[in-house]
């Protein structure tokens, strides 16, 4: 296990409690994706672990996360990242008046000893996305939506990262796109070996990609599984995929919310 | 024409000090986004060690150069005691902090300096003015706009080639992406701070040499925020051209509108140029617009 979260609890502001009793385990070098609502406390389960919390008044204030072995939950967000997890926030966040090529080289700024070289890293993120190279000396803010998406895991990428946090990647992209970032992110997973905690509100998507899931609602893990059990549990399938319990497609025409009440909410 | 032509070459040399303030201003600003209001009383603190070592009987350039490295050392200190635990909270809180920080460098340098004013003596520049032509200009004015300019280069690439540079740039961009790729926000701001000591302490020095230095150089950092404003908030060009801007403004305002609004037009018009202006242009000229995608 690369990243091991034990029975977390997360307030912000010191009283507003979010995260109620979070544990989640990454394999080394595996996909593992966190499903959920909105507001389900996914995006502050990342931050927990990259430590960007501190910078939202958030604090963990139980339980521990362990990144190979050592106890990271108290660090400094730019401590973490040096140990190799990045954290690829939701929003498409690059930034917005550099280059694309500046971006990425932002992301190789804490260079390493022994580390590859700036030149070396940009050749591998221009690999995996062509299309950044053609757009590299644009200035970030005004190529397309993917384009973006596309300079964010690079940049991430820039950083030599064991663990990436991947927050929504699909968010407002067109479906094609989407497919074609996902792809890239499996075979990053496989060719650099790369551990991926992936967040996503597509359900569907993120089942196809992650071979472990966990389901997160009001700040609790309610379910975990593997990708295969998930897709035939009745409860993801009438909530998050949209599906009836036979397998037919829902149809808008006899929809009646809360017949069936999500057993695992009290 | 040797009145205007003599107002030309004064205002373009002034505003070379005025930019080098404004060039502390702006790497303030463009790193953190926050409007530091202490600047003139970092301007004042530079001068004066510089100005305290020079009567030491130091060489001028040695007792800059000692006033830069204290100046880098007091952006540090100033970075982790008093900015380094509001990382993260409103940019509003860290200004009025600075302010604060304004009162505070103010009341320090008139314990340690006294109010009176001061000279450097011998002085550094000679007396002796370069003649062109027509035009005469101090030597001090000349060297003032040369340190400037040297400055500008130095902070250009510095921006724009490396990796610090660029890490400052993208923390001013969106601070929160920069952090989850480590880029650590309290080397940022101490980097910034310290340049900005740096900057303000070598125009300071300038500006003591032509008018002796007391408590009010430091109405300069508030002078020289036209000028910021004028070439936008976030460029160093922009900076460079706002204060030589600036500079002109002040002077031909003296020669020629003194006359009709006597006393003080002169400090005045940069201000009213100023509301002016950003009535068309409210990003200054270079200053970095909002990006937004619809």
């Amino acid at each position: 296990m690369i990243l091991k979260i034990n029975n977390i609890e997360v307030k912000y502001h010191e009283v507003i409690l979010v995260i109620k009793g979070v544990s989640i385990e990454v394999p080394d070098g595996g996909i593992v994706a966190l499903l959920g609502a909105n507001g389900a406390g996914k995006s502050t389960t990342l931050k927990a672990i990259s430590g960007l919390l501190n910078h939202e008044d958030g604090e963990v204030t139980d339980g521990s996360i362990e990144f190979m072995g050592e106890r990271i939950d108290k660090m400094r967000a730019e401590k973490i990242a040096k140990m190799g997890i990045v954290q690829v926030i939701e929003g498409r966040r690059v930034f917005e008046h550099l280059t694309v090529e500046q971006n990425l080289k932002v992301g190789a700024h804490m260079k390493k000893k022994g580390g590859r070289s700036i030149k070396e890293g940009l050749e591998m993120v221009y690999n995996y996305f062509p299309r950044l190279k053609e757009k590299r000396n644009e200035i970030a803010g005004f190529i397309s939506g993917g384009e973006q998406q596309m300079t964010v895991v690079g940049r991430a990428l820039m950083t030599s990262p064991k663990l990436i946090l991947l927050d929504e990647p699909s968010m407002g992209l067109a479906p094609l796109l989407i497919h074609e970032i996902f792809n890239i992110i499996t075979r990053l997973q496989k060719d650099e070996n790369i551990s991926i905690l992936l967040v996503e509100q597509n359900v569907k998507l993120a089942l196809n990609v992650a071979p472990y899931a966990y389901v997160m609602e009001n700040g609790r893990i309610v379910m975990n599984d593997t990708a295969e059990k998930l897709r035939q549990n009745p409860d993801i399938k009438d909530f998050y995929l949209g599906l009836k319990d036979h397998g037919g497609r829902k149809s808008f025409r006899d929809v009646k919310h809360y017949k069936r009440r999500k057993r695992w909410l009290t | 024409m040797e009145l205007f032509l003599m107002a030309l070459t004064t205002g373009i040399m002034v505003g070379g000090i005025y930019a080098l303030v404004a060039i502390g201003w702006v790497i303030i600003y463009k790193c953190s986004g926050v409007l530091n209001l202490a600047m003139g009383e970092m301007t004042l603190i530079g001068a004066y060690i510089s100005l305290t070592f020079y009567s030491m009987g130091l060489p001028f350039l040695l007792a800059l150069l000692i006033s830069l490295i204290i100046g880098l050392l007091l952006g540090i200190l100033t970075e982790r005691v008093f900015l380094d635990k509001l990382i993260g909270e409103p940019v509003l809180a860290v200004i009025m902090v600075t302010v604060g920080l304004s009162f505070f460098f103010k009341g320090m340098v008139e314990l340690i300096w006294g109010t009176d004013t001061r000279v450097f003596t011998p002085p550094v520049f000679s007396m002796e003015p370069f003649h062109i032509g027509q035009i005469i200009i101090g030597q001090v004015y000349l060297w003032s706009f040369v340190a400037a300019i040297i400055l500008l280069i130095i902070f250009v690439c510095f921006f724009k080639y490396t990796r610090w540079g660029l890490a400052m740039q993208a923390t001013a961009d969106d601070e929160m992406a920069a952090l989850s790729i480590g880029v650590s926000a309290r080397f940022v701001y101490a980097a910034a701070w310290s340049i900005a000591f740096m900057a303000a302490g070598v125009g300071g020095t300038l500006l003591g040499n032509i008018n002796g230095l007391n408590i009010s150089v430091g109405y300069l950092g508030l002078l020289v925020l036209p000028a910021v404003v004028l070439g936008g908030l976030n460029s160093i060009p922009g900076a460079i051209v706002g204060g030589i801007a600036i500079g002109l403004l002040q002077n031909f305002s003296g020669v020629y509108l003194d006359s009709y609004f006597p006393g003080g037009v002169k400090e005045i018009a940069p201000f009213a140029f100023m509301a002016i202006f950003l009535l068309f242009k409210p990003h200054g000229f270079w200053g970095w617009e909002r990006i937004e995608r619809v």
